[in-house]
């Protein structure tokens, strides 16, 4: 078991990255901040001796996906939250990229994590491909419709390189 | 892009109340960080609980397996039979073929004793050499304790109404010195007291040779007679003379210690 000083330390290192990753997928608070214990706790009971910072990083971002993915797996869950419960997260961003958002979290679900890895956290295709585990030629074409996708969603105005 | 979708999630940040109940959450499951310690000190009792429950269990077999007293029974064919403390017979050994014989038919493993020797004496091989007056000699070997003699004090019990029989207590370095002979205990006794009289007398010589013969050897040759070797050329077949009493041995379930 972790220590309470190295947990706290990745908690303040990690918790913005475990937090998005988490406003990408859910749309409640509860059930966020249900994904954000169970994450740092599975953090605390692991065993992993991390490499350096962004092995660790990319452990925490691979968990986080994978516990999301879970909870969304309730069918009943995924099916049950009103349209007020989705607009409402928009509402704690500025409001010149709440289209941005829309667009986003209208991808379905395996685009999303591409596109923030790659955007936001800047990952390449295969050190994406490493971390949710999939083929890099998967990873490029997930990111090229992805692209595509917002392309037609908010028009010409933003450069998708 | 790039740019658009920082500007995006940046503002998304982990609210300090959030980490604040996560600390306490995370502190709560730990029981403050010692909870999996207390896991592994919880494995640890289980280990050495299952540890203790192995070693009873090997011990519990140790101490069924393994015998504390021996039951030597000689008239010709000559077998041992190991004693558990529970008085159970846990082995029976063969010292000569007849006995080898005997033991293989024999099923008294994990009998009672005195359900042993009852059986013995009831084979049929047994019960005739017995009626043919042949001697039988069963010497109990085992420290010389409470169970070595409560276990003499039930062999001579199953012996009161056989004749010809004698019960002898012996040392274990007594039968660790017969075995070493290839004799079995009763017989070794026999044979040492043959010696005493013939120093020439060897092992081999008695090997098959029936009690009854031993002991006519023996009272032959204490009342000043001569050992007929080619006797032995024939083991087993006819008697060596007869002689006077059989000493201070007792007979029918008497003991001699």
């Amino acid at each position: 078991m972790r220590s309470e000083q190295e947990t706290i330390r990745a908690i303040e290192q990690y918790s913005d990255t475990v937090r998005r990753l988490c406003a990408v997928h859910l749309k409640n608070d509860a059930d966020t901040e249900d994904i954000f214990q169970t994450v740092f706790l599975k953090y605390v009971l692991s065993s992993v001796s991390f490499e350096s910072d962004e092995h660790e990083k990319a452990w925490l971002i691979r968990v986080t996906i994978n516990a999301c993915k879970d909870l969304l797996k309730n069918f009943s869950r995924s099916h049950t939250v009103s349209l007020d419960t989705i607009i409402e997260q928009p509402s704690r961003l500025p409001e010149d990229y709440r289209d941005v958002w829309e667009a986003v979290f209208s991808l379905p679900q395996k685009y999303r994590d591409v596109v923030y890895l790659h955007y936001f956290e800047d990952y390449t295709a295969p050190q994406i491909s490493r971390i949710i585990g999939k083929n890099v030629n998967t990873v490029y074409t997930l990111l090229n419709r992805s692209k595509q996708m917002l392309r037609e969603k908010l028009g010409g105005g933003y450069e998708y390189e | 892009m790039n740019d658009t979708f920082k500007k995006l999630f940046s503002p998304i940040q982990a609210e300090e109340a959030l980490k604040d109940r996560t600390k306490e959450f995370l502190a709560e499951k730990t029981q403050r960080y010692i909870g999996v310690r207390v896991g592994k000190r919880k494995h640890c009792l289980y280990a050495a609980v299952c540890a203790c429950l192995l070693l009873m269990l090997l011990g519990g077999r140790w101490v069924y397996f393994t015998p504390i007293t021996a039951i030597s029974i000689d008239i010709n064919p000559s077998i041992e039979m190991g004693i558990n403390r529970f008085g159970q017979v846990v082995s029976v050994d063969g010292f000569n073929e007849e006995g080898r014989e005997l033991s293989s038919t024999l099923n008294v493993k994990y009998k009672n004793y005195t359900y042993a020797i009852e059986q013995i004496l009831n084979d049929n091989n047994i019960a005739a050499l017995l009626s043919e007056n042949e001697i039988m000699t069963i010497t109990v070997i085992g420290p010389d304790g409470q169970q070595s003699a409560k276990i003499l004090s039930g062999v001579e019990a199953c012996m009161t109404e056989r004749g010809n029989a004698y019960c002898y207590f012996a040392t274990s370095e007594e039968v660790a010195a017969a075995h070493e002979s290839g004799l079995s205990c009763g017989k070794y006794r026999a044979f040492l007291e043959l010696r005493l009289l013939d120093p020439d007398i060897t092992p081999e010589m008695v090997r098959d040779m029936t009690m009854r013969e031993i002991r006519e050897l023996i009272d032959s040759l204490s009342d000043g007679g001569q050992i007929d070797t080619s006797s032995f050329d024939n083991r087993g077949n006819g008697h060596h003379g007869h002689g006077g009493g059989h000493g201070n041995r007792r007979r029918n379930g008497r003991a001699e210690q």
